[in-house]
């Protein structure tokens, strides 16, 4: 038994010295000797399973042992699964062709951050707050704060800003119940409605106050941070319902 | 029986009976199609068919429409035209790009690998090559240069028909007496090629598949071609004769025969040198013209306000259009070829500040060396892959091994993201400094690390309007970051394999990627699949640049040529060679008429691109050049290698006296002075640090970073 692990050279097991060998073979001169253990692992890893594949296929075909074709057989259904390899010329060749056909799409002036729709972006949340249901006041007004999209213009109806009621159309909204599914940067707060420009909604009818966030904070410097131009009111807030059904799914948070 | 048909089609084909072998091509393929086209079939006898099958079942409905044309192009392509392959032969196959190439390359897969079924006997090919070897050495001094570009491609398709015919020890021997004859250049792709030693291997290698069905360019006097000729035909060397024909496409052009030094140059890429057609397409190089536009700013700003926003940077020998003229450069494209975003007041005064800091320029020369100030990179543990620095050299960019993207401020001005939309809506909107009340103090710092890759960062770029920053990844996607959130907004993906590097056009709102699978894409960030498609390198792109004016890109590849693409059409209207390794940075000058490339062989090519010519060869650095980069005016060129130099050479010297007349362009080869040590004008060297990018201010300051490598 060997009693040193690090091995040198000269007393390598043989395998490592054939990997070695390898490795100049292909030119490949400098690297660090744990590469070649990396080697072997894979070399071996690599073996095994092919012939664990070969012995069940030369079964399967009830021959006595393995042969040279059940082992071809293996190594041709592995490489199709793990080693993928670039799809070939010809048929880059075409899709090419396809995709060149097509003229260069026009570029709408003035629209904004240039992003694709919202579901190819990652800007959405990846995380979504409970709401809390079960506090005394009914009207558990939600107060949500406005999403800093910088996403394009959004197809939800907004939820309002937190803002300094001013007299402008600024109002809480009560949001009962209606998931507030975004996109954009968005996050709900929940604060015990006390506002006093809460408007009269029942805590039971799902009225959204869709309010128009400042359009003016598209400056004249062109920096767009919107937050959620609206263009839908009341109408749409059983549409709120309705739209994003995949992620209209904490009714069961609400018990 | 689908054996007995592939020999009736050679044999057919052998006797020249053309029509009825297209007829039964046609019934054959109709046969080959319902038996199914399924990928698991490559081990079957037939190579005919097998080709058939090696295309993927994406692919049936396009077979469909091309059957009726694969046997008219087949016909075409193996016409045993006694003439040579001078004139036709030219004409119907391979001529021509984008559109047509489908075509030829299915029949080429078909006829290329049934051809090799046409193999004369074994034992005999040492034989043959030997005798052609003596026939060249024995030729006189000026052809032999040229003739003794047959011998690599000779050499290696005669070996690949050997293993491909599993006569492995007649492919064994063969290699081993002959490998060593082979330019040293060649050394990599031998030791590849060393390592086929199966049929079964060559079906897992894209590279020497493609190499196997895409012709050889080779590029050679007609004197020198009657020779060869008329030396095989007489000799009955049929087997190199069918390789010849079948393998090799030989531009034949009028003229002297080139010297070895000539064509040591320009060959080197893995399909040989590039056809003359190839580069005839004409191409835009010149400039968009600058918009014109009022700059009702500062009073300061009065001097500006007069000139019509257009800062020209021209070479001093250019020779038409001067700043102020209103027409038209002939050699620019229209301005409305490509759709560009339009200038949003923001970039306006982009533009502004550029003029004003390009007035304060330092005008550059080999008597007026630019200072360089390096910024190392400490603790990277060489895991820095990619670097990028702004246009106003305000931030600078870093991606990692580790999968980071790091964002650095370069000036005092720290990083900060945008407020919260709690808080913006707080701010007063209509006050002056409203761009910096958006910004959250709290959040200011000098570094911003963005996660988000799930493998090594291998290309960074910055937008022109300095809002959105690229990076590419070994995980075959390219993130589009904000950064003014340094949060990520889109991640494009398209090319499934590692991508190696990525650009902003320089107008914003396009990019470009290259990577493993051997394409470029042209994405615009508000699509999330690419608009073009740049596809014909033979091995990954390692390297994509858009032009000046927007409306090419440039791609260097490990095939070791260098193509340029037009954005419109997709179409390949330049390809270069002449590099002897993957090339892994390229630079357009400034005034957009000429290419800089480098590459791991540690020479820098410079490349007329109107004439499609190389025009300089600068020798000096002894390891791969990594980082290329024009001054401002273009009158000097800077590279930075692995060999820890940052070189200046003088690019006006460079590329004065140009003798681009008629005749240089018919042949398409020009004598290259030996000027290599006249055009450099500094050799700097850092510690141990290799130099991966490099950056001009706008005043003309270089900037070059690295990480620091303690060996």
């Amino acid at each position: 038994m060997e009693p040193a692990k690090m091995a040198s050279p000269k007393s390598a097991p043989k395998d490592a010295q054939v990997m070695a060998q390898i490795l100049k073979d292909m030119g490949i001169t400098e690297y660090e000797p744990r590469v070649i253990n990396q080697m072997l692992e894979f070399a071996y890893r690599y073996v095994t399973t092919i012939l664990e594949d070969a012995k069940i296929y030369s079964s399967h075909a009830k021959k006595s042992s393995v042969d040279a074709d059940d082992v071809r057989l293996a190594i041709q259904c592995r490489t199709d699964q793990s080693f993928t390899s670039p799809p070939p010329r010809d048929f880059l060749l075409d899709i090419a062709r396809q995709k060149n056909q097509t003229p260069l799409p026009l570029i709408k002036p003035y629209s904004g951050p240039r992003l694709p729709p919202d579901r190819y972006c990652l800007t959405a949340p990846n995380y979504r707050l409970k709401s809390l249901q079960k506090k005394v006041s009914s009207s558990a007004g939600r107060i949500t704060v406005p999403r800093l999209s910088v996403g394009a213009v959004s197809s939800r109806p907004s939820t309002p800003t937190l803002g300094t009621p001013s007299a402008q159309a600024v109002s809480v909204s009560t949001k009962v119940g209606t998931p507030v599914s975004l996109t954009g940067q968005r996050f709900t707060v929940q604060i015990p409605s006390s506002q006093a420009a809460v408007k009269s909604a029942t805590p039971t009818t799902p009225t959204v106050q869709n309010v128009l966030i400042n359009p003016s904070l598209i400056g004249p410097k062109n920096i767009l941070i919107t937050t959620n131009m609206v263009s839908s009111q009341n109408a749409s807030n059983e549409s709120n319902a309705l739209k994003r059904k995949h992620e209209d799914d904490d009714d069961y948070d609400n018990l | 029986d689908r054996q007995t048909l592939v020999a009736v089609l050679q044999f057919l084909r052998r006797s020249n009976l053309r029509e009825s072998e297209e007829i039964l091509r046609r019934e054959a393929r109709l046969l080959g199609d319902d038996l199914g086209g399924n990928v698991a079939t490559v081990a079957s006898s037939s190579p005919a068919v097998a080709a058939v099958a090696a295309v993927p079942p994406g692919k049936g409905g396009a077979r469909g429409g091309t059957a009726g044309s694969l046997p008219r192009a087949a016909g075409r392509h193996l016409c045993r035209d006694p003439r040579g392959l001078g004139g036709p032969c030219a004409s119907c196959s391979l001529g021509g790009f984008g559109g047509s190439v489908v075509v030829e390359d299915q029949p080429d897969v078909s006829a290329v690998l049934s051809a090799y079924n046409q193999q004369g006997d074994p034992t005999l090919y040492e034989e043959y090559y030997s005798g052609l070897k003596h026939f060249i050495e024995c030729s006189l001094d000026c052809h032999r240069a040229e003739l003794s570009q047959l011998f690599y491609p000779l050499f290696v398709h005669m070996y690949l028909e050997l293993v491909y015919n599993q006569h492995e020890s007649e492919a064994k021997s063969f290699f081993e007496r002959f490998h060593g004859d082979q330019e040293c250049y060649y050394q990599d792709d031998l030791r590849v090629l060393s390592s086929l030693t199966k049929k079964e291997h060559m079906k897992g290698n894209e590279t020497m598949l493609d190499f196997r069905t895409s012709k050889f360019v080779l590029r050679i006097s007609r004197d020198s071609y009657q020779l060869l000729k008329r030396h095989l035909q007489e000799k009955q060397n049929n087997q190199i004769w069918n390789i010849v024909q079948e393998h090799l496409y030989i531009d034949i052009f009028d003229g002297m025969p080139r010297s070895k030094q000539q064509i040591d140059a320009m060959v080197g890429s893995l399909a040989g040198e590039a056809k003359r057609e190839a580069n005839k397409a004409k191409v835009f190089f010149g400039l968009l013209k600058e918009p014109e536009f009022d700059v009702p700013l500062d009073d300061e700003d009065e001097e500006g306000e007069n000139e019509e926003g257009k800062p020209k940077k021209k070479k001093p020998k250019k020779d038409s259009v001067g700043s102020k003229s209103k027409k038209q450069d002939p050699n620019a494209p229209p301005q409305n070829r490509i759709p560009l975003p339009e200038l949003k007041d923001s970039d306006k005064l982009d533009k502004v500040m550029n003029m004003k800091e390009a007035a304060r320029r330092v005008r550059l020369g080999p008597e007026c060396l630019p200072s360089i100030c390096f910024y190392t990179f400490l603790n990277a543990y060489q895991g820095l892959t990619a670097v990028d620095i702004t246009d106003d050299s305000s931030m600078i960019v870093g991606g990692f091994a580790d999968s980071t993207v790091r964002v650095w401020s370069v000036t005092p001005k720290k990083l900060r993201s945008v407020k919260t939309a709690a808080d913006l809506s707080l701010i007063d909107k209509e006050s002056d400094d409203v761009l910096e009340r958006i910004m959250d103090e709290k959040t200011a710092s000098e570094l911003k690390i963005l996660y988000g890759h799930s493998g090594p960062v291998y290309g960074t770029s910055f937008s022109p309007d300095r809002n959105y920053l690229l990076s590419c990844s070994e995980d075959g996607t390219v993130r589009l970051w904000s950064l003014q959130t340094f949060t990520c907004l889109v991640g494009y993906k398209g090319h499934n394999y590692p991508v190696w590097d990525t650009q902003f056009s320089p107008y914003g709102y396009y990019f470009v990627s290259g990577g493993h699978d051997r394409v470029a894409r042209l994405w615009a960030t508000d699509h999330y699949q690419p608009l073009r498609i740049f596809a014909g390198h033979l091995a990954d792109v390692t390297c994509t640049r858009f032009h000046p004016n927007s409306n090419y890109v440039a791609t260097g590849s490990a095939d070791r040529t260098i193509r340029l693409w037009d954005v419109l059409n997709g179409n390949c209207v330049r390809i270069f060679t002449g590099h002897k390794g993957p090339i892994h940075s390229l630079a357009f000058s400034p005034n957009g008429r000429f290419l800089a490339t480098g590459a791991t062989d540690g020479r820098v090519l410079l490349w007329d691109i109107g004439h499609g010519l190389m025009v300089g060869e600068l020798k000096g650095h002894t390891d791969t050049v990594y980082a290329l980069r024009f001054s401002r005016d273009g009158e000097i060129l800077a590279s930075g290698s692995m060999d820890n130099t940052v070189r200046l050479w003088d690019a006006v010297k460079a590329f004065e006296d140009l003798e681009t007349d008629d005749f240089t362009t018919a042949t398409g080869h020009i004598n290259l002075p030996e000027n290599s040590q006249d055009l450099l004008l500094g050799t700097y060297m850092t510690k141990s640090t290799p130099v991966v990018h490099l950056h001009f201010t706008r005043r003309n300051l270089l900037l070059a970073a690295g990480a620091y490598s303690s060996q």
